[in-house]
């Protein structure tokens, strides 16, 4: 999945799995902090590619 | 909508007799009217009082005003009259003046009511012993030491320390913890509890394995124990692991003392090591494996209800009637019945509901209310015509997010008929209010935004479906739980969110079809597969309650390894209970009776299962709606100890054999050894055959009373007489069993010289070689599932490494199968003494009748449907779906094409994202819905 | 919005990850609000499809959880 990714130009990062019972809400936050910090992280780096917005299907 | 919940209730007396009681109940006031109370937790923020909170195990404080935890049910408010400041002095009221919804009433008054019911099922529980009077732990001096229950608080992810291991003395993370085993259990010398409680041995690993898994692998965990007891389904490779995986510590020792270390909260144990040895060691925290009691109000009032208890003050049952208490018509469930964990207590309370059913067989149905059916409008083909409901849960959502303006944004979306708002949509005139819009205004698709789907979903779906529409045509987005109480700092990003929720909401119900519930027609018959106990008493409930019973079995007779048994634990014969047991059956013409037969296929689903049964050659098919296996086990045939070599060693139930034949020549024995373990704890057979330590000891005092000048000596490794049977292993050592301990790197050695029948092993307190020379050795074989493959198969019920079947939960649903409509009890579902085999028998059966007594089954409506004109036939569904529901159409039109039953699909949608044509829909989840949510998630420019 | 915020769109299980999402608001948990969930059945449900499909659509990175 991720390899696919990376073979179409897309940061494999960009992609994030994770399994978190329904019990491990502070997981769920560590998480999504995580998932969110790597975003940020990637958006600064990547920001002289900026993405031309496809129209809406 | 059957059960009516009474809380802060106490039943003061039970008149009356089986099928007419009338049971006086005291209520005390909860002081917020729970019709009214929407637990928004305005009250406990706004009360002034704090206290502790005993939920937490006084480790952290709560208000007056309060849940107790997050979970409870009915999720009301209380407020606690012993603290409450208004209701102590008077003043205050902070509460009653902040409530939105008016729920606050301090003129509640305790009330009394009287119930009519025909039976009564106690389930009472247990009080955990409090550790306080024993000085030498000096529990209530020194912050450190604590109680286990204070400990799983402790570990909790929603406890006071959000599941960070620390100290209560420094807050800091402790290196070393002791777990204290039996305080409180197994004591007649400090407190009044000669029983075991059953559960402390497993919580204990199981508190040291999580609190190793929170801090790290550097904390050290020891363990002081007598014996461990780890008899429970999976427990024994949890401790094996818990050993050697985790590296907890085990030390069979009792700690003498507990003392302060001067100049820190450090903790000073002196304990006596097996080899006698007095040692010290400091330890940061002491976590005490309290046992469990019955509180003393429930002993006054079982006494008051005429209702024996035993020596222990558990509630007194018998071997065969394991949940009826000694009044007709009143039974019991739980700890109450005898120490137990959760399974075990799960398994009693369905046993109980089953007892109580079939004492009220004929009148089942009678009090019942059944819910109003509206015709649905259909609105097939119709544009859609969106509702748009905006929740502002009080403060909770409209606090945080700008609720007037995404009404105003949602109103401006494609097919949005209408948008509003409500302060609770949850509540009832906010209900009655949107079936009058969808009325009003011919809506025929409703976005809610709110709290969770997982707890209001269902509850907008009645609303819908009182106002005529398919209550799929319903979405629901989460704009509390997943954003308001998330995101309280972040006002406006919480809006721009709310907004894309509600429009990616109302993006997919656009798309979304009424969708249709299968009815399905249960068949009110019932095949029970194993004739002995715990299929025999399956049977029998069946049949109590009204419903046709197969019994196939493959014997020429029923009672299976119960026609081996000499005595039950309680002291009950079993082959009397047995006959009793076997005539009751054979004389019921609800029960039909298929002995010397197998069962050779089985094809349907849940209501509708047809098996074919055969014997001697012929096959007959049986329709019926439930099964419940019931296939037991057989006794292992060791190979160790010289068996077979002598006639003089035999098996326990051989033993069993010459007790029930009254052998004269067991009286004339001047010796008798029993070898416990045999085949069982041992590394390709891991599992403890739980019942095999009661019955050595059992059969030891049976010896000892016909003989008392005989020796009889009992080899183990830990004696494992759970619960109240621990007072049979005390009466064992009153009579003079000797008791010695073996490991199993040094098990005892038999062999026979010039006709003596000679073991040696190694005396662990002595620490001395023992040469004996006895008369009779009865080894404790283990229990052996008879795992049938075939079987498995057929109902698509899977087996655990051992062979033993492989319930739908380990805790929650230990009698029923992942399969609907499949159940289990007995020997087949893990070792277990006749009474715990017919609880179990009897809760299969409770199971089991939830469904037969529909008598029809929906199917959901979000379930997956192949398009054939797109099928490639492939066979990617059929081999992948869990649930065996994808088929290849066997003729018609579309031969060979994949088809789904609606009463196996999940829903899952496993199929559908692995179907290469695109052939699979799964309702309500379609790809198309999926997508057009993502289309929508970032704002159309 | 001048500085656009990412957006993250996030696939969750019904059963598990939904259910710690909806205990973190219990909890008054607090994490960036860049995530729009979209509720599946069953991480089962999930195809390369709806991954590829929300990059195009313009999210900044998709997270699947079970």
């Amino acid at each position: 999945m991720k390899n696919l990714l990376e073979y179409m130009g897309i940061d494999p990062g960009r992609l994030h799995f994770s399994w978190i019972s329904s019990a491990e809400s502070t997981k769920f936050v560590e998480v999504a902090k995580k998932v969110t910090a790597e975003t940020v992280a990637l958006e600064s780096k990547e920001k002289k590619y900026m993405k031309t917005k496809p129209k809406v299907a | 909508m059957n059960i009516e919940i009474i809380t802060l209730a106490e039943v003061q007396d039970i008149q009356g007799e089986a099928g007419n009681f009338s049971v006086d109940v005291l209520r005390h006031p909860r002081y917020i009217d729970e019709d009214k109370c929407i637990a928004c937790g305005i009250c406990a923020e706004k009360c002034p009082k704090k206290i502790i909170d005993t939920y937490n195990a006084g480790l952290s404080k709560r208000k007056s005003a309060y849940v107790e935890y997050p979970q409870a049910v009915p999720l009301k408010y209380a407020i606690d009259p012993d603290t409450c400041i208004y209701l102590l002095k008077g003043k205050c009221r902070a509460c009653e003046k902040k409530c939105p919804v008016d729920a606050v009433n301090f003129d509640q008054k305790p009330e009394t009511s009287t119930l009519n019911v025909g039976a009564v099922i106690l389930a009472p529980g247990f009080e955990p012993f409090s550790p306080v009077k024993f000085e030498n732990y000096q529990y209530a001096q020194l912050p450190n030491v604590i109680t286990s229950l204070e400990f799983e608080r402790i570990l909790s992810a929603s406890g006071p320390t959000q599941g960070h291991v620390t100290r209560p003395s420094d807050h800091k993370e402790p290196k070393k913890i002791a777990w204290f085993q039996c305080v409180g259990s197994r004591d007649m010398n400090r407190c009044d509890n000669p029983h075991c409680s059953s559960v402390c041995c497993m919580y204990a690993i199981k508190e040291a394995v999580i609190a190793k898994e929170h801090v790290g692998d550097h904390l050290e965990c020891s363990i002081f124990f007598m014996d461990m007891r780890t008899h429970g389904k999976e427990f024994e490779r949890f401790y094996e692991n818990a050993k050697t995986k985790s590296g907890v510590k085990f030390v069979r020792s009792r700690v003498h003392t507990v003392n302060p270390v001067p100049g820190s909260d450090d903790l000073e144990l002196r304990y006596v090591t097996e080899d006698g040895t007095i040692q010290t060691e400091i330890f940061d925290m002491v976590v005490l494996s309290v046992g469990m009691q019955t509180p003393p109000a429930l002993v006054e009032l079982a006494n008051k209800l005429d209702i024996s208890l035993t020596p222990g003050n558990f509630a007194e049952t018998s071997t065969f009637s394991p949940v009826a208490t000694s009044r007709a018509g009143i039974f019991v469930s739980g700890a109450f019945q005898g120490p137990k964990d959760i399974p075990q207590a799960v398994v009693d309370s369905s046993a109980a509901s089953a007892a109580a059913g079939e004492m009220l067989a004929d009148v089942r149905n009678t009090c019942t209310k059944k819910q109003e059916i509206v015709p649905e409008i259909n609105v097939q083909g119709d544009r859609p015509k969106i509702g748009v409901i905006i929740c502002q849960c009080g403060t909770n959502i409209a606090g945080v997010v700008d609720v007037p303006k995404v009404v105003e944004y949602a109103s401006t979306l494609p097919y949005v008929e209408l948008a509003t708002d409500k302060l609770f949509a949850c509540s009832q005139d906010a209900q009655e209010t949107m079936v009058e819009l969808i009325k009003e205004k011919g809506l025929n698709r409703i976005v809610m935004a709110a709290c969770t789907p997982k707890t209001h979903e269902p509850l907008f779906q009645d609303t819908l479906t009182a106002a005529g529409l398919n209550k799929y045509l319903f979405e629901m987005t989460n704009i509390r739980n997943q954003n308001s109480w998330v995101h309280k700092n972040n006002p406006e990003l919480a809006t721009e969110k709310a907004k894309d929720l509600v429009r990616m909401a109302i993006a997919k119900v656009a798309m979304q079809e009424p969708l249709e519930e299968v009815e399905l027609p249960v068949n009110q018959t019932a095949m029970v597969v194993g004739g002995g106990i715990a299929g025999m008493a399956a049977a029998k409930s069946l049949a109590e309650q009204g419903y046709e019973t197969h019994i196939v079995e493959r014997d020429a007779v029923l009672g299976g390894q119960g026609r081996k048994l000499f005595m039950t634990a309680k002291g009950e014969s079993i082959q009397e209970k047995l006959a009793e047991m076997i005539e009751s059956v054979t004389s019921d013409n609800r029960i039909h009776l298929h002995l010397n037969t197998q069962l050779t296929n089985v094809d349907g689903f849940v209501g509708n299962f047809v098996s074919t049964l055969s014997s001697n050659g012929n096959a007959t098919p049986l329709e019926h709606g439930v099964a419940v296996l019931a296939t037991g086990a057989s006794p292992y045939l060791p190979t160790e100890y010289a068996y077979g070599t002598d006639e003089r060693i035999i098996t326990s139930l051989e033993l069993d054999k010459k007790l029930m034949d009254n052998d004269a020549a067991l009286e004339k024995l001047n010796s008798a050894l029993f070898i416990q373990c045999v085949g069982s704890r041992e590394p390709e057979r891991i599992y403890c055959s739980r019942i095999c330590c009661t019955h050595s000891v059992e059969n030891a005092i049976q010896l000892k009373e016909k003989n008392p000048e005989m020796n009889v000596y009992i080899l183990y490794r830990d004696i494992r007489t759970y619960g109240e049977k621990e007072l049979l292993y005390k009466k064992a050592r009153q009579l003079g069993v000797i008791f010695i301990r073996f490991s199993i790197d040094n098990k005892p050695v038999v062999k026979t010289e010039n006709g003596k029948l000679i073991v040696n092993v190694v005396d662990h307190i002595l620490n001395m070689p023992l040469e004996l020379n006895v008369d009779m050795i009865s080894l404790a074989t283990a229990i052996i599932p008879n795992t049938d493959e075939k079987l498995s198969n057929f109902f698509k019920v899977a087996t655990n490494s051992d062979g033993f079947f492989i319930e739908k939960h380990a805790k929650l649903g230990p009698s029923e199968f992942a399969t609907d409509g499949v159940y289990l009890c007995g020997l087949a579902h893990y070792p277990k003494p006749i009474d715990e085999s017919i609880a179990q028998a009897k809760a299969a059966v409770a199971r089991a009748i939830t469904l037969l007594a529909k008598e029809t089954v929906f199917s959901s409506g979000t379930v997956a449907q192949v398009d054939p004109m797109l099928c490639a036939s492939c066979g990617v569904c059929v081999s992948i779906c869990p649930y065996s529901a994808p088929k290849f159409t066997e003729d018609g039109r579309f031969a060979g094409k994949a088809e789904i039953n609606p009463a196996l699909c999940k829903g899952c949608g496993l199929c559908s994202a692995s179907c290469r044509s695109g052939a699979i829909h799964l309702k309500g989840f379609d790809t198309d819905q999926i997508l057009m949510q993502i289309c929508e998630m970032d704002e159309a420019v | 919005m001048s500085k656009k915020e990412p957006k993250i769109i996030s696939f969750l299980c019904n059963w598990c990850s939904y259910g710690a999402a909806d205990l973190a608001g219990v909890s008054r948990m607090e994490y960036p609000a860049n995530i729009r969930v979209i509720r599946i059945p069953c991480t089962g449900r999930m195809s390369i499809k709806f991954v590829l499909a929300a990059l195009r659509q313009g999210a900044d990175a998709v997270w699947v959880s079970g």
